[in-house]
């Protein structure tokens, strides 16, 4: 722990990622307590103040109904990240196991799942996730399966290609020959030397679902109002500009800076936990 | 070096070799299709091409009530039949003459593709007594039915039928792409989906103005960044209504001008009364007194003078027949609100409003929002739910998906009260996107029908008048405010039709009859 602290703080890029992200993740947490208006994650109208550029009372200015932007900002975290974080729950377990089995079985299972797999790649995702919230409603639930359907195959790819060459090193081996149960060798044996890949990818992961989550949002297949999200208080934004700016940078810039504190630390991780590119 | 003045001395040449011919263009977006199938024509982009590419019977007179004669010289009423005589010397686009055939064939047209305005001229029938007349016959009774005419555009029948075929008998292939009209622009290209070209017909049979421009460009569905930002570098000439009131007090700011078109609709918050709680008069009351009409009125106000809504009356839009006064403006009241809660059988807790919105129509976001606040003060739960259009007009076909509120613009498209009112509250015409009401009230419908039959303009008053306290006794309605369509546009361009209400017509669109724009440079 203290080494991994080390490599960590020893990258200064990693080390912004570091505090970017724990900042991020306090700030969504602690939202109904730090965020100045804490009520205006919801249908609140205040037309005194509406459409407001920055001001000392409101840091990021505020929007046509006049709430305060910057409290919808961390909300719309807390949005993201919970999202961000149940699409990562749900399609790496999945991804996972699939992608070991491929890899350890071989033969006719690597043949159909690997083969469905490269079908669901073959998707741009956007389109893929678009598709699925054009069937299904666009709810916030929704937009978490839309895009799980989309994630889970990148890790099924990543996790067959460690555990096919895995399969063939000296410890699998050792004990296939003791007569080991395959679920034994699977799951204690090789996947303990993919963790490492899998927490790397998760981590850099993180800001790509967000972006793909805001874009879905953006397009008014997310989050619906008055639910803050980030990509649909950037679309909102947008047909103010250039005149109400405030509406549509702040927004784009908690975006920016979630994903590129994310990037920052997977590549931190990845240095840390001996991961190849 | 020797380069640029070779092409500097080429270009000399050449513009010295051609006559200068500075064509002025007229640049103006709308939201996609634009429909030019006059007979399928229904909003407003379809209107500003009607327009301007066909003529019709008769136009309103500008500035007052009542229409004078345009492709018609003069009209006689005989009860239900209007025998019109048409003008001499009319020629189509194509050269073909203008005659009573046509006139007749373009309802016939109108009636057997049954879209658009189709419905205006159900019981009509018509007929060529000769070159020059033509004799409607209506089955019943129907006073505002010269009114009607400015929907009947009169289409080149002879050049249809060349391009009608077995499967397309009524030609409908062709005019969604060509103009078949008499009108002062013909059509250059069009794409329903991105732009139509028009350019000034010289042999136009009436009035063009000697600055109205050359040439017309229609683009359709511009973001409204793009639009402010082309206008702003004087890349534009007139905006949409569409684009939101902060946009246009931005324009405004920038020395844009501001052009209106009014008087003859309203902004109306529909409440589904063949749901529970709503079917309850006193349900229904209570939101219509809880309704904060005059943030409503804060929030569509452009600058000081200009807003595209005005203190609502009842339920007719003040100027129209039936209307209250201006002065007795609707207000929130919550002590009164609270009183017809209290009659309400339903307990607010258990309401769960649905309040609907109309994903194109960003401004009515923040209406739902609005709504939701005031009704939370009444202890009423809701939810906003956001339809698309398309969605919209599936939802409201039966009683039980029809959102408890919804919100439409409204306009009478004739300009008279019947085209506002009877589809939206006669029995006889439910679960349409005008109608998501479900109102069915006997003394509604007498009221409707003794307002279409008048004869004269006294007993029609009395009649929309009655129309208007019985509505306010129901309320199946929220008023939110008279409306009038505002847009934004360069100093290039003059219209008087749209800036100078002796000048206004009182009909959607026609402000737009480019024939009367003159253009400053």
């Amino acid at each position: 722990m203290t080494r991994a602290l080390r490599i960590l703080a020893s990258n200064p890029l990693s080390l912004i990622g570091l505090i970017l992200v724990s900042g991020i993740v306090l700030a969504a947490l602690l939202a109904p307590w730090i965020a100045p208006f804490p009520t205006h994650n919801s249908a609140v109208i205040d037309f005194a103040h509406a459409n407001q550029a920055p001001t000392a009372r409101n840091w990021m200015g505020t929007d046509l109904v006049g709430r305060d932007i910057f409290s919808r900002i961390l909300y719309a975290y807390r949005i993201s990240l919970g999202l961000g974080i149940v699409v990562l729950v749900i399609a790496t377990p999945i991804g996972t196991v699939v992608g070991l089995l491929a890899g350890y079985l071989g033969g006719w299972t690597e043949s159909v799942l690997m083969r469905l797999v490269d079908v669901f790649l073959s998707i741009p995702p956007l389109v893929l996730a678009i598709a699925v919230l054009g069937v299904l409603e666009p709810t916030l639930t929704n937009a978490m399966i839309a895009v799980t359907v989309m994630w889970w195959p990148w890790y099924a790819r990543l996790v067959y290609s460690i555990a096919r060459s895995e399969r063939e090193e000296g410890y699998v081996l050792a004990a296939e020959v003791i007569g080991a149960p395959t679920p034994h060798i699977v799951f204690r044996e090789i996947l303990p030397n993919c963790l490492p890949a899998i927490i790397t990818k998760m981590t850099l992961d993180m800001g790509f679902v967000i972006i793909i989550a805001s874009s879905l949002s953006f397009l008014g297949l997310g989050v619906q109002p008055p639910t803050p999200d980030l990509g649909s208080m950037v679309a909102e934004g947008a047909r103010y500009l250039p005149d109400s700016l405030w509406m549509t940078v702040f927004p784009g810039l908690a975006i920016l800076l979630a994903v590129f504190g994310f990037n920052l630390l997977g590549d931190g991780l990845r240095e840390v936990l001996g991961v190849d590119e | 070096m020797t380069r640029t003045t070779l092409l500097a001395a080429t270009l000399t040449a050449a513009t010295a070799l051609t006559p200068v011919f500075a064509q002025s263009v007229l640049r103006l977006d709308e939201v996609a299709v634009g429909e030019l199938d006059p007979a399928k024509a229904s909003d407003y982009a379809d209107s500003i091409l009607m327009f301007n590419v066909y003529d019709t019977l008769v136009l309103p007179k500008q500035g007052e009530p009542g229409h004078e004669g345009h492709l018609a010289e003069s009209w006689e009423v005989d009860g239900a039949t209007y025998t019109f005589t048409l003008r001499d010397g009319i020629a189509f686009q194509s050269g073909n003459p203008l005659t009573a055939q046509d006139v007749v064939y373009s309802l016939e047209r109108m009636q057997a593709v049954g879209q658009g305005l189709s419905h205006l001229f159900g019981g009509v029938a018509a007929e060529a007594v000769d070159e020059k007349t033509v004799r409607f016959t209506l089955e019943e009774p129907y006073a505002p039915f010269v009114a009607s005419l400015v929907r009947l555009p009169i289409v080149d029948k002879a050049l249809v039928e060349q391009n009608a075929t077995e499967q397309d008998p009524w030609g409908e292939a062709f005019l969604s792409g060509n103009a078949a009209g008499t009108g002062a622009y013909r059509v250059t290209a069009h794409n329903p989906q991105a732009e139509t070209r028009m350019a000034r017909n010289e042999d136009y049979f009436g009035e063009i103005k000697d600055a109205a421009p050359d040439e017309a460009v229609l683009r359709y569905s511009l973001e409204a960044a793009t639009v402010r930002t082309l206008l702003a570098q004087g890349e534009h000439d007139i905006s949409s209504q569409w684009l939101p009131p902060e946009v246009m007090r931005a324009l405004a700011n920038d020395g844009a001008q501001l052009f209106t078109e009014s008087g003859t609709g309203a902004f109306y918050i529909k409440l589904n009364t063949a749901k529970p709680p709503l079917d309850h008069v006193n349900c229904r009351q209570a939101l219509a007194h809880a309704f904060d009409y005059g943030t409503a009125l804060q929030m569509v106000a452009i600058t000081e003078d200009v807003s595209s809504g005005s203190a609502p009356t009842g339920a007719i839009p003040v100027g129209m027949f039936g209307a209250n006064p201006a002065e007795e403006a609707l207000a929130r009241d919550m002590d009164k609100a609270r009183e017809y809660l209290a009659d309400c059988p339903t307990p607010p807790e258990d309401w769960d409003l649905e309040i609907s919105w109309i994903a194109e129509v960003p401004l009515e976001e923040r209406f739902a929002l609005l709504m939701q606040a005031n009704f939370a003060e009444l202890g009423i739960s809701s939810k906003i739910e956001t339809l698309p259009w398309a969605l919209f007009t599936e939802r409201v076909a039966s009683p039980e998906n029809t959102p408890h509120i919804s919100q439409i613009f409204v306009n009478a498209v004739t300009g008279d009260p019947d085209t506002l009112l009877y589809g939206m509250y006669h029995s006889s015409t439910p679960g349409t996107w005008q109608s998501p009401e479900y109102l069915d009230d006997a003394e509604v419908d007498a009221a409707l029908e003794a307002g279409r039959r008048g004869p004269g303009e006294q007993e029609r008053e009395e009649a929309y008048s009655a129309l208007n306290d019985r509505l306010m006794e129901l309320a199946p309605t929220i008023y939110g405010y008279d409306r009038q369509s505002v847009f934004a546009a360069s100093d290039r361009v003059s219209a008087p039709a749209l800036s100078d209400p002796s000048q206004a017509f009182g009909v959607d669109g026609m402000g737009f009859s480019f024939r009367l724009m003159e253009m400053t440079d």
